[in-house]
């Protein structure tokens, strides 16, 4: 049984439990009204996850041992004995019924069409203050079948369309912003298709995919896993392949945010992009949070004058602040993605925060015939094509280049409508890349 | 990666079959057809998978000469490989393909020295070329040399490890030998051992069902953590293995001379004399002899200290008054006086009146009742201070007139418990206790009597003392016609001597039992004190005494709510006994039918309390799935077994919690009812934040019973706590609930708790970084629940006494240290959050989020302390009660 079933019937069990202590706070006394519970129209504290009691409880040693065998078979043993007894429960009193007939009643008393609102002020057990969109703000009732522990300042509720009472919550949703970062669909593009970088692949998964497969790895051995990793280097070489093929390969959330989408209109929305974002990991935790080209917002901070570059350097606090600060991230690692390493702000990149610094050099030859032969793979090479001499050049080419030099012959050939690429053409595109990376210089003018 | 020798100058022999591959790379050439095969390889490896396939050739080759060299170098090759832990090691990875032909060649091979070496390569490859299942990297490695088995990595020592498991229960399966298995099994576990891996040793050993290996192996340094891990698996071992694992420990603990950690597992083990008794005898330090009895003592283990313990008469005085608790009380009052809680509180300090909005402050409803609640209160929170402000302070200004005048505010019965409290006040100190309530004796009125027999019993409780003053005074009364004062000294006598097996009172009791003409609540109460003065003792004798009474009485006294305690007093009986209990559970079978499964249930959750006996859940929550329509009354029990069930580890009673809120949810009303009472059982004395959202909410439920019971559990899991949340709960509860008495009531006496002993007291049964459970104090906590199920007619009708019965499980929560002369010793300790270090490496550090203090402190639910100090050298491994402390010889003073 996995964690989701239990999780549901948690669920279910919290809003049913509920409903007759409500009760009993209405119930029909003759002498005053009964005091409030406690904690109605308070700011509760966010609950981690779906909800707190529906977690199952924390099981200690992490290694793989008999002892924690044993007690996850104990969390089993519980959690058959709850589906056998609520199994039994719901054969014996088959509630759909009445469940219908009630809920009916509900609807009737909620009414349609209902408008949105939100909520001001709570006055009293059976009273609050809302505002709808439209401005004025109304005194109204809550109906009794609200769940007051859900109600706080602020939130959105919905109302009846005529009496404007409370007859619902609108649960409060993830930001929409931070929801399209989820990675659903995984890139197609795997760790077999990385030419090379054999060293980078090993520092990442250690870092970043072990920790969440693995965890009593680094129990055994006495450490904390590392919380993030930073991969730099010359442009087109590998970084957001890696990243990609890092999500490819995990069945971790996957979230991807680019760095200059945290730079946001308004004050303030840009840090709590950032908050919102890091929430949503924890809460699908684990999870792994990919930035890319970090340098956005992560450059040194120095005096800023403008309030637009203020807001960048808060951004990029709030952002620290996630990384490593007070509230601790369980199961969710950062990657950050960069060209420019030396211009990131150096809090950004101490231990702690950032423990592994992954270097992406050029490819050095083997790598490159191992790129060239991945992109020649699907290509019809004519019988003349000696890649080698390509691989050989002292030119310096970066994984892109040598993808546009093969994607440039392949354009070269369809020009003159040959089905075949020849050694001609790579010659031929290698020079035009070149030319176009050293912005105008002519190949062997300064050699 | 240096190129590797070549092993034979000589130009290599021709193999007879060569492998396809093998021939390409053994000449050498034709780099670029190879690039396009594997063209994923670097050149080092492509160099590294030539070696090796021409090692594999050369391993088929007729000259032994040169088979044994290339053996050699495959060996080197492979056991130089260093990996990622990403990654098969390449070595492994190239002769994958070569596995089948050394696996068929190896079988032509004649015996001698090299198949053995060949045997051992092959055992290494089947690590990651074996299909699951076929094990035959054991299979090879029992063929092969027997040499040192780490040499392979660990890795393969952990597959090897598996595969055992898998074998032995093969081969015991059809009864095969399995001597050479345990002679790996051997080297395993040492090797384990050796390297910190503690927890797969032990998996190992359990596996193939021979622990005894374990004391062989382990050494000074990782005893300790084996052991841990031994015993907290213990919890969660089905039956006969837990106390083998427990027993292990105890001779890993004797062997090292960790003598007080043998005395914990010994007492967990329940096998006490004997065991207990080899403890003492091994060592001959009379000062750890000492701390020996504080435990015992806080345990609440009978023991006599007889010659064969301590030799010199002075010392054995010593040592049994250790273990009569005789020193409690002063220790109990030096953290009195530490923490400067000494001032009396009187009920309308822990009310806190003002503090509520409104109104509250007038309710003169019901007076009487009122008073009874403050009685208790009262008698609560001054619990073991020797002062207070109603019962005892005016005695001390004026004549003992006034002192009585807080009595006779209370009506009959409640004069009783009114005198009791004053038992309650003085708890543990037996010789002003004794003198103080002597004056009530002599009263005209029984009730006044009767509470102050009761009286001497709770000041007695857990107190022992050769001359029996308790006994003798209470035998005085138990033979008197009021039935009130037999009741004060019978459960008086219960309370004085739980857990003792004093023969004496089996005798006269008994007769109580016996006797036909004596009245129903006698009757009842006699069944409770010889419950818990037998308590998991299994007695079978006394077992059939309430089964007699049970049976001859009617069936409309059988409908009387105080019956109820019958199938209690017999269960308690069985205490924590498991199986004993199946002869007498068939028994009750035949009782008539509605207390006949009754008692059924009740002696099956006594019987499994604290065990964690998962099978005893499902059957309970089985139980309380079925849909009644008779009206019985077994399902409240049924739903306390669960808690008393699943009490026994964390992880168990966080689940059970889960539980109790589906039964909240499905149950009918006499489900519900019984749950707030379990929610307060399975967190006694730790308030866990959802546990108190749970019964708060529960509290404001619309059936009474429910109600009252959430509000008796929040004061449970509130107990000696002063939680303050809890606390402004139940003012808002006492407003909420003015003018209803009873519920005011019980609000009154969960306030009460939640100050018991102004915050110095623990309810919990456990004790001993919860490793230990007290039978007496659950004895009285289920004894309490039980009445509670019904409270209308127990606490809430005349036999409100009962509460007192919950003195059993008082104990300070307290950490006291002491030094040689057993005089009080201040030193700094850190108190923190304890962390479950089980199967953890290193070092790490055992409690978190630590303040300093100076002792004697408070431990709080969870909490663990360590000294703060070098100077001293705890005689303990756990801090809690009191603690003996030695001068640290190599201590210097900076």
């Amino acid at each position: 049984m996995g964690q989701g079933t239990p999780g549901g019937m948690g669920k279910q069990g919290g809003a049913g439990d509920r409903k007759p202590g409500d009760g009993g706070d209405k119930k029909d006394k003759k002498f005053e009204p009964p005091a409030a519970p406690s904690r109605v129209g308070r700011k509760q504290r966010k609950q981690k996850g779906a909800e707190a009691a529906a977690r199952l409880p924390n099981v200690a040693p992490l290694s793989k041992c008999r002892l924690r065998l044993l007690k996850l078979e104990r969390v089993k043993d519980y959690l058959l004995m709850e589906e056998e007894f609520v199994a039994a429960q719901e054969r014996l009193r088959p509630q759909e019924d009445k469940a219908e007939e009630d809920r009916s009643k509900v609807d009737d008393l909620r009414g349609t069409p209902m408008s949105v609102g939100s909520l001001e002020e709570i006055i009293d057990e059976s009273h609050a203050i809302v505002s709808s969109s439209v401005g004025p703000e109304y005194y109204v009732g809550i109906l009794s079948f609200v769940d007051k522990d859900q109600l706080e300042p602020g939130c959105s509720i919905l109302m009846h369309n005529k009496v404007l009472s409370v007859v619902g919550i609108l649960q409060d949703e993830v930001d929409p912003m931070v929801s399209v970062m989820k990675v659903e669909k995984a890139p197609l593009e795997s760790y077999a298709d990385i030419g090379g970088l054999d060293a980078q692949i090993q520092e990442i998964k250690e870092a970043v995919e072990l920790p969440l497969t693995h965890p009593e790895l680094y129990e055994d051995i006495g450490i904390r896993p590392p919380k993030g990793v930073i991969l730099y280097g010359e442009p087109g070489t590998g970084k957001t392949l890696l990243a990609k093929a890092v999500a490819n390969s995990t069945s971790a959330t996957f979230l991807r945010v680019v760095g200059s989408e945290l730079i946001q209109k308004y004050l303030g929305d840009g840090p709590k992009l950032v908050r919102e974002l890091f929430r949503v990991a924890d809460e699908l935790s684990p999870s792994i949070v990919f930035i890319d080209e970090i340098d956005a917002v992560g450059t040194k901070r120095y005096d800023a004058h403008s309030g637009g570059e203020r807001e960048i350097q808060r951004t990029m606090l709030e952002l620290l602040n996630q990384l490593d600060g007070f509230d601790s991230r369980g199961d969710v690692k950062v990657i950050l993605a960069t060209n420019r390493i030396e211009s990131l702000d150096p809090a950004l990149l101490r231990p702690g925060r950032i423990d592994r610094k992954i270097e992406f050099p050029l490819p050095d030859i083997k790598t490159r015939r191992r790129i060239f032969q991945i992109h020649t793979a699907k290509m019809t090479l004519a019988d003349d094509v000696n890649l080698e001499e390509f691989v050989m050049t002292k030119d310096e080419f970066s994984g892109a280049d040598i993808k546009a030099i093969c994607t440039e012959a392949g354009l070269l050939a369809l020009r003159e409508r040959r089905m075949k690429v020849t050694h001609a053409d790579f010659k031929k595109a290698k020079e035009k890349v070149m030319y176009k990376k050293k912005e105008g210089v002519p190949d062997g003018l300064y050699m | 990666m240096a190129p590797p020798e070549n092993p034979s100058p000589a130009a290599p022999a021709e193999p007879s079959q060569p492998p396809p591959p093998a021939a390409a790379a053994a000449k050498g050439k034709g780099k670029k057809k190879d690039e396009k095969k594997d063209d994923d390889l670097s050149e080092e490896d492509l160099a590294l998978k030539e070696q090796l396939e021409l090692y594999v050739v050369r391993a088929q080759d007729a000259d032994p000469g040169v088979q044994k060299l290339a053996l050699e170098s495959m060996r080197q090759e492979i056991r130089s490989a260093t990996s990622s832990m990403t990654s098969v090691p390449k070595p492994l990875k190239f002769l994958r393909p070569h596995f089948g032909t050394l696996k068929s060649y190896f079988e032509t091979m004649p015996e001698s020295e090299l198949k053995k070496y060949m045997a051992d390569i092959l055992s290494v490859l089947a690590l990651t070329m074996s299909i699951e299942g076929e094990r035959e990297s054991l299979k090879y490695r029992l063929l092969g040399s027997e040499g040192d088995i780490g040499s392979w990595g660990h890795e393969y020592v952990r597959n090897l490890a598996g595969e055992i498991a898998q074998e032995f229960q093969k081969r015991q399966d059809d009864d095969l030998p399995i001597d050479a298995l345990m002679e790996l099994v051997q080297q395993i576990v040492s090797f384990h051992m050796k390297h910190n891996a503690e927890p797969e040793a032990v998996d190992l050993l359990m596996e193939v069902e021979d622990l005894d290996l374990l004391v062989e192996h382990v050494d000074a340094t990782n005893y300790k953590r084996a052991c841990l891990y031994l015993t907290s698996s213990s919890n969660f071992l089905p039956a006969p293995d837990d106390s083998l694992a427990l027993d292990i420990a105890y001779t890993i603990y004797m062997k090292f001379g960790d003598l007080a950690s043998a005395l914990r597992t010994s007492l967990k083990l329940e096998k006490s004399p004997q065991y207990v008794k080899q403890v003492y005898t091994a060592t001959d330090d009379l000062l750890l002899k000492k701390q020996f009895s504080y435990l015992i003592a806080r345990h609440g283990l009978v023991m006599e200290i007889d010659d064969e313990i301590a030799a010199d008469d002075n010392d054995k005085e010593v040592l049994q008054e250790i273990v009569n608790n005789t020193k409690l009380s002063e220790g109990y009052l030096t953290l009195a006086r530490d923490i400067e809680v000494m001032e009396p509180k009187s009920p309308e300090d822990i009310y806190k009146v003002h503090l509520i909005d409104g109104r509250g402050a007038s309710s003169s409803l019901d007076s009487a009742r009122q008073n009874l609640a403050a009685t208790f209160v009262n008698a609560f929170v001054n619990a073991g201070f020797g002062q207070d402000k109603l019962m005892t302070a005016p005695s001390d200004s004026s004549s003992s007139g006034s002192s009585g005048n807080w009595l006779f505010k209370n009506k009959e019965h409640g004069k009783a418990s009114a005198a009791a409290s004053l038992g309650m006040i003085l708890l543990w100190d037996t010789d002003s206790g004794l003198a103080q309530l002597d004056k009530y004796l002599h009263s005209n009125d029984t009730h006044v009597v009767a509470g102050a027999l009761l009286g001497i019993g709770i000041v007695t409780c857990g107190v022992k003392s050769d001359c029996d003053p308790a006994f003798a005074i209470l035998m005085e009364y138990i033979g008197k016609d009021d039935s009130n004062i037999r009741i004060g000294a019978i459960l008086g006598l219960g309370i004085a001597y739980a857990g003792s097996q004093k023969e004496e009172l089996k005798m006269h009791l008994s007769a109580v039992l016996g006797d036909s003409q004596s009245p129903l609540e006698v009757l009842v109460f006699s069944a409770i004190a010889l419950g818990l003065v037998f308590v998991g003792s299994c007695n079978e004798e006394i077992a059939q005494s309430i089964i007699f009474a049970l049976m001859e009485r009617s069936e409309a006294e059988l409908a009387e709510p105080i019956i109820r305690l019958l199938p209690v007093a017999l269960g308690l009986l069985y205490l924590g006994k498991q199986d004993s209990v199946e002869a007498t559970a068939e028994v009750s079978k035949t009782f008539d039918e509605k207390i006949g499964k009754y008692c059924d249930v009740t002696l099956m959750s006594l019987a499994y309390a604290g065990t964690g006996n998962v099978l005893k859940v499902q059957k309970l929550l089985g139980i309380c799935s079925q849909h009644l329509e008779k009206g019985e009354t077994h399902q409240g029990p049924a739903v306390l077994g669960i808690a008393l069930i699943a009490m026994a580890e964390e992880l168990g009673a966080e689940m059970a919690v889960r539980s109790l809120e589906r039964l909240l949810q499905y149950g009918e009303q006499n489900i519900r009812r019984a749950v707030p009472l379990a929610l307060g059982i399975l967190c006694i004395s730790n308030p866990k934040v959802n546990v108190m959202d749970t019964l708060s909410r529960l509290s404001h439920d619309a059936d009474a019973d429910v109600s009252m019971a959430a509000i008796i559990s929040l004061g449970l899991i509130g107990a000696g706590t002063n939680n303050a949340r809890i606390a402004g709960m139940l003012r808002n509860l006492s407003s909420y609930y003015y003018k209803e008495a009873a519920h005011l009531f019980c609000v009154r006496i969960a306030q009460g708790l939640v100050h018991l002993g102004k915050g110095l007291l623990t309810l919990s049964p456990y004790h001993s970084d919860r490793f230990l459970l007290s039978p007496m104090a659950l004895g009285g906590l289920v004894t309490v629940l039980h009445a509670c199920l019904d409270m209308k007619s127990t606490i809430l009708g005349k036999y409100h006494y009962i509460l007192y019965i919950i003195v059993l499980a008082m104990q300070p929560r307290m950490l006291l240290t002491v030094d040689e002369d057993l005089k009080p010793l201040s030193v700094p300790v850190r108190v923190g959050q304890a962390v479950d270090v089980v199967g953890q490496a290193g070092r790490p550090k055992t409690i978190t989020g630590f303040q300093t203090h100076s002792t004697p402190v408070l431990l709080a639910a969870g909490e663990r302390a360590e000294l703060a100090t070098e100077k001293y050298i705890p005689l303990t491994p756990v801090l809690e009660g009191f603690v003996i402390l030695k001068k640290n010889p190599e201590y210097h003073e900076e």
